[in-house]
């Protein structure tokens, strides 16, 4: 078993990177091509969401270890740079390995 | 399709003004806009859609300079930028639409195309607006037809004996035969009456210039067509043998027919009319009173238009006949075909 810290990877060349659920405990794969909020639905969580493009602020989630890549204009420039919270309908992730509040 | 990068009359300053708190929704060359004073008091327009679900903005209201929507209060300014909604933060949203607008001579003139291309030095220029030797009066209808017939209308000297039967029209109309000539992007289309009876209005014209009503006088009729589609039209009647329309001032009287066409879709269009005249200008009953007859004219040719227009709705394959009597509408359209043209062709290659 590795001991390497994923929080601390930069993301797989794929571009995909897992997430994981600190409240649930679940780890869930995410796909270059899908949303972390497509993944959690998929994988039948069913949490807040509403625009889906990043503006209306309805998913925004805490962050508790990884490094998000921020593709939202809902938070201040500022705020993405604390990178402790994300909107998990359009952002990703710049580590291989997402820790939510979830 | 409609010639967009140029100016068209939106509405007067007094309707906009008439309406207090309320924005102005309208159509025109098929877009939908909202106009409304902006927080310097300078009057904008935006496409009247709210970015948030779709509803029309000019059912909102204006709150200091900042038009809000009717349905939950989102704030737009004159920009296309949502400026603030309660609850939200507001910086993702997307912008909407906004045109060009400049208010000028008492209406608000907007551009429909690209913004960037507004070109207030292309506004059409007149001397008798904001001028106090001459006065102005006129009014606004909602024509359901194509606007190009409205343009063929004005530049046809001929319906007026039988659409006007009871007002302007006269025998010598029939039996004057007209010019029409183009000269780059106007079209001037003229008849000469010389030596005939004035009718009414010009009896009226010239006792209010200090000349004999019943003096022989040459007529004259000079409809100029500019793009996209506004109508001047020099009317006037000067002592016979006077030099008519080139008459020193001492021997006429004579205005100007304004006429503003502004397409609202396919098969209607906005139609602001009225007269600038430079006789008795101090004398605003006699603005009303013109203003009255004239509506009652233009009217006649409202109705004729609308159904007209749905002849042809009802009929589109069948075609029309130009004849001699239609060249000014027929030149008319091949100016507004040709810029067309060329909009569409360097929006293309831009």
């Amino acid at each position: 078993m590795s001991t390497t810290d994923l929080t601390q990877t930069p993301i797989h060349a794929d571009g995909s990177f897992e997430v994981h659920l600190q409240k649930s405990g679940q780890t869930l794969q995410v796909g270059k091509e899908q949303s972390i909020l497509n993944a959690l639905q998929d994988a039948g969580h069913d949490v807040p969401f509403s625009c889906s493009q990043g503006v209306c602020g309805t998913c925004l989630t805490q962050v508790i270890a990884g490094t998000p890549d921020h593709w939202d204009m809902y938070l201040t420039p500022e705020e993405q740079e604390a990178n402790n919270q994300m909107l998990i309908c359009c952002s990703r992730s710049q580590t291989a390995r997402l820790v939510l509040d979830l | 399709m409609f010639i967009k990068n140029t100016w068209y009359v939106a509405c007067t300053a007094s309707e906009l003004e008439a309406l207090g708190d309320k924005p102005l929704g309208r159509t025109i060359c098929n877009e939908k806009m909202a106009f409304f004073k902006g927080p310097d008091g300078q009057v904008a327009a935006v496409e009247d859609f709210c970015p948030h679900r779709g509803a029309p903005l000019s059912l909102g209201k204006v709150c200091k300079g900042h038009l809000q929507c009717g349905y939950h209060g989102l704030e737009m300014g004159v920009d296309g930028k949502t400026v603030q909604m309660p609850g939200q933060r507001v910086r993702g949203f997307p912008a909407i639409k906004s045109y060009a607008v400049v208010e000028r001579y008492g209406f608000v003139w907007v551009w429909p195309g690209d913004p960037s291309k507004a070109d207030v030095a292309k506004m059409p220029v007149f001397e008798f607006f904001d001028n106090p030797a001459w006065a102005y009066g006129g009014g606004l209808y909602h024509v359901k037809a194509d606007y190009r017939l409205m343009i063929d209308n004005l530049m046809d000297l001929t319906h007026e004996t039988y659409v006007h039967a009871n007002s302007i029209g006269q025998p010598e109309i029939d039996e004057t035969p007209c010019e029409t000539k183009v000269e780059g992007d106007q079209v001037i289309l003229q008849r000469h009456m010389q030596g005939i009876q004035a009718p009414p209005f010009w009896q009226m014209a010239m006792s209010a210039n200090g000349l004999d009503p019943q003096a022989k006088v040459d007529r004259w009729q000079i409809c100029r067509f500019t793009p996209p589609s506004h109508i001047m039209i020099d009317v006037g009647v000067a002592l016979a043998g006077q030099g008519g329309f080139d008459a020193a001032p001492e021997h006429k009287a004579y205005s100007v027919v304004v006429d503003f066409i502004t397409p609202e879709t396919e098969t209607s269009h906005w139609y602001h009319w009225g007269m600038a005249r430079q006789f008795k200008p101090e004398d605003a009953a006699l603005t009303d009173k013109i203003r009255a007859g004239q509506g009652g004219i233009f009217n006649e040719d409202m109705e004729m238009l609308q159904l007209q227009q749905a002849n042809i709705s009802q009929w589109p394959d069948r075609k029309l006949l130009m004849l001699n009597i239609d060249s000014g509408g027929v030149q008319s359209r091949r100016i507004i075909d040709r810029l067309l043209a060329q909009e569409n062709s360097s929006e293309i290659t831009a």
